[in-house]
């Protein structure tokens, strides 16, 4: 009876020091993420425009039901769908890639971790301006366009034409954004035990047999943690297009979080920016349900 | 190992931090002056105020986007000088980064939602319709019952509804730029261009020839693309309307049957064969001129000084080109004003300390630290403006006194800019990618940017 009463006193002990020690992080939480989204919802039921706050009115559904008819806002949906679907298996393999090479232990392998890892130093604006520079569609100033020329080939209008602008965005967000997940790849490869390594060798098995039957199991948490932050990560596309196409051309490059900006910061409809920030915000938290699931399920 | 490796993830992060540094300083450095004064007003002036005890100072706070070394430093002397003439109105300026023409407007934006605006706020040209429109700044017009002195475009894009809700010290103006090395090269007669006049400016086609014939392997023809927000609609409106219509009715209500009418598209398509036909990049490098990777350009005012200081070619400098059809001579104008806003508790302070800020010695003083013409013609005469007495900076004055139009007067202007420049660079991408214009296409872009103007407008201001 005393023991077990001992026993839950710790436990409720413990409960409190838990409590505790999460305040911190729940008031930030709660201030900057929690109030911030109840504010949206609320908003977005209202005419609200940013520079006449003394004259707001209620709209009820109003705000939704032409976001529903907004063909720019289908089309920032699409854009941001492709973006995702493509970068993410792509960021993902190429990091996984990565971070075999650098698993092994040779001289000067912490130099190309380091290289591989430097992108996510620099700051994702200045590698928009540089990448800018260097898909500039004139052969004279655009490094890959007098590349191409100088081999002989046709110029690209990278970021200019409608057809190459996504996917010049998605390859230099995937060569970007590869060095983090290749690090906690890394991480993960480093954690499988070597014993199952040397046994399988002991058997005969093959590089590749080795990196389907030992590496990849051993990497399933890795990769369902990867694959999510890359997803989410991958929704909230903003910086590239604003700094290096401003969601053009013919809209093929505006995101959601860029037509929210647009929306409510450029030209001041708060209430219908807060709706689509709203509809988005359900999109992606089912989106991240549905990804658990699938990975849950395997 | 590991202590390289950890050495360069210092030194790479040290490098972004400096990065981030570079321009977080020059917007807290730049204050030092005004800011000081901000904290130091409440302690220093609770000292004659106690002595006068019926009155305490008034602070008069001011926001403007960050500019240069020299501008900078004319703000700290004139600051300090006023502050100390005028112990019951104490000034302080902060100077706020823009980074791009945006992040200023959203610090505004935030500051309208909180009441936290500052008493005199800057403001651009076409904003001072849609903050006057919405209440956010309000009337001068007491304080500059005569405006008589200052150009009547700058007049015309600070007022709104009747009333002067800005005013500025400096005015901006385009006009056409020309590398005389490259023009010879290809065979133009750069002596005819020097010797234009404002009744016999070049006309598009001419503009279009020499873009042709200027066009080589290593430099594109001319430069029409300024950025891709704001620089768009302001550096080609002329164009719009020398060839008869405006972006926008007159009243400021409508854009219908203006931006994308038959005259808007066929202008829309005379800018964007230059595209189309290679003759100018979609997407320049900055200062593309000067770079010399292009023989002519629309560009702005600032140039000369850029110019002036920097470039190791022969250059000159004429007129906006006029339509064909019409021969009528516009230009763009507009600059910062200051205005006062709605959470000013003493607008005659603010007012006062405007009239002073506002005079002819402080506006050619002020003009010539920032480069840009004075909007008083009196300023012309301080010696302080004696560059302007002749080459391409008369001429640019020249210019913004006689053919200067303002930007559309309306409260929707932060949507027609915004859905204007959008819809340009989609025209002028895909010029760029088709190698042709497509008219039918413009026009659908144009019809797009006429009707999100109307919804807006209709939304708020009806």
């Amino acid at each position: 009876m005393a023991n077990t009463k001992k026993f839950s006193d710790r436990k409720k002990d413990e409960r409190a020091a838990a409590y505790i020690f999460t305040t911190p992080a729940m008031i930030l939480l709660v201030a900057f993420l929690v109030v911030p989204m109840i504010y949206t919802v609320y908003y977005s039921v209202f005419k609200y425009q940013v520079m006449r706050p003394d004259d707001i009115a209620f709209v009820g559904m109003d705000n939704y039901a032409k976001l529903f008819k907004d063909m720019d806002f289908w089309q920032s949906l699409k854009n941001t769908f492709y973006f995702t679907v493509i970068v993410v298996p792509v960021q993902c393999v190429l990091a996984l890639a990565l971070a075999l090479l650098v698993s092994k232990r040779f001289r000067g392998v912490s130099i190309f971790r380091t290289m591989y890892f430097s992108p996510q130093l620099t700051s994702m604006v200045v590698i928009s301006v540089l990448w800018t520079v260097l898909y500039n569609s004139n052969p004279n100033t655009g490094l890959i366009n007098s590349i191409l020329v100088g081999l002989g080939m046709q110029p690209i209008n990278f970021l200019t034409n409608a057809k190459t602008a996504m996917n010049a965005i998605i390859f230099m967000s995937a060569w970007q954004g590869a060095g983090y997940q290749m690090m906690i790849f890394l991480a993960g490869l480093q954690g499988i035990p070597t014993e199952q390594y040397e046994a399988s060798a002991v058997d005969g098995a093959t590089k590749w047999q080795q990196f389907w039957n030992i590496t990849l199991p051993n990497l399933k948490g890795t990769i369902k943690y990867v694959v999510m932050i890359t997803m989410i990560q991958a929704m909230k596309l903003f910086t590239q297009p604003y700094v290096m196409t401003q969601g053009g051309p013919r809209n093929a490059t505006k995101t959601m979080v860029y037509y929210i900006y647009t929306q409510g910061f450029q030209k001041g409809n708060f209430g219908y920016a807060c709706s689509v920030a709203a509809v988005f915000f359900v999109i992606v938290v089912a989106m991240s349900l549905i990804l658990q699931r699938i990975t849950n399920a395997e | 190992m590991k202590k390289v490796v950890s050495l360069l993830l210092a030194s790479a992060m040290a490098l972004s931090l400096a990065a981030c540094g570079g321009s977080g300083s020059s917007g807290s450095s730049a204050p030092a002056g005004g800011a000081d004064a901000s904290s130091g007003t409440t302690t220093e002036a609770a000292a004659p105020a106690a002595d006068a005890s019926s009155s305490e100072a008034v602070s008069i706070s001011i926001w403007q986007p960050t500019d240069k070394e020299a501008v900078e430093n004319w703000w700290v002397e004139k600051i300090n000088a006023w502050n100390s003439e005028h112990p019951d109105i104490q000034v302080s300026r902060e100077a706020i980064d823009r980074s791009d023409s945006y992040a200023y407007d959203n610090k505004v934006a935030t500051a309208v939602t909180s009441n936290d605006l500052p008493d005199i706020l800057f403001v651009d040209g076409p904003q001072v319709s849609y903050y006057a429109a919405n209440g956010i700044i309000v009337p001068i017009t007491d304080y500059f019952p005569d405006t008589s002195d200052f150009a009547e475009s700058t007049v015309a894009q600070c007022t709104y509804d009747g009333q002067l809700y800005a005013i500025s010290a400096t005015e901006s103006s385009v006009a056409f730029y020309y590398n005389k090395d490259m023009l010879k090269e290809c065979g133009v007669d750069t002596d005819d261009l020097d010797s234009r006049t404002l009744e016999n400016p070049i006309t598009w086609s001419e503009m279009a020839e020499i873009a042709e014939k200027c066009t080589t392997d290593s430099y594109v023809g001319t430069h029409i693309v300024m950025d891709h927000g704001e620089g768009l609609p302001y550096a080609l409106e002329p164009m719009y309307i020398s060839e008869g219509k405006d972006y926008i009715s007159e009243d400021g209500t409508t854009a219908e049957g203006f931006v994308n009418s038959d005259e808007a598209v066929k202008t829309t398509a005379f800018i964007a064969n230059f595209i189309a036909k290679g003759q100018a990049n979609v997407d320049p490098i900055t200062d593309e001129f000067l770079n010399k990777a292009c023989a002519t350009m629309i560009g702005g005012s600032w140039e000369v000084a850029t110019l002036e200081a920097n470039a190791d070619f022969d250059w000159g400098v004429t007129y906006y080109p006029v339509a064909d059809d019409t021969k009528k001579a516009v230009s763009p104008c507009g600059d910062w004003s200051a205005a006062v806003t709605r959470d000013c508790d003493n607008v005659e302070a603010a007012g006062q300390f405007l009239q002073w800020l506002m005079g002819t010695e402080n506006v050619a003083s002020y003009a010539a630290a920032i480069a840009k013409p004075a909007t008083r013609a009196t300023a012309y005469d301080d010696p302080a403006m004696a560059d302007y007495k002749d080459g391409p900076r008369a001429l640019l004055v020249e210019q913004l006194q006689n053919t200067a139009v303002p930007r559309p007067r309306t409260p929707s202007y932060a949507t027609f800019s915004t859905d204007y420049a959008e819809a340009m660079t989609n025209i002028l991408a895909e010029a760029a990618s088709n190698g042709t214009v497509d008219e039918a296409y413009i026009k659908e872009e144009l019809d797009g940017v006429s009707t999100k103007f109307t919804e807006d407008y209709t939304t708020y201001y009806q």
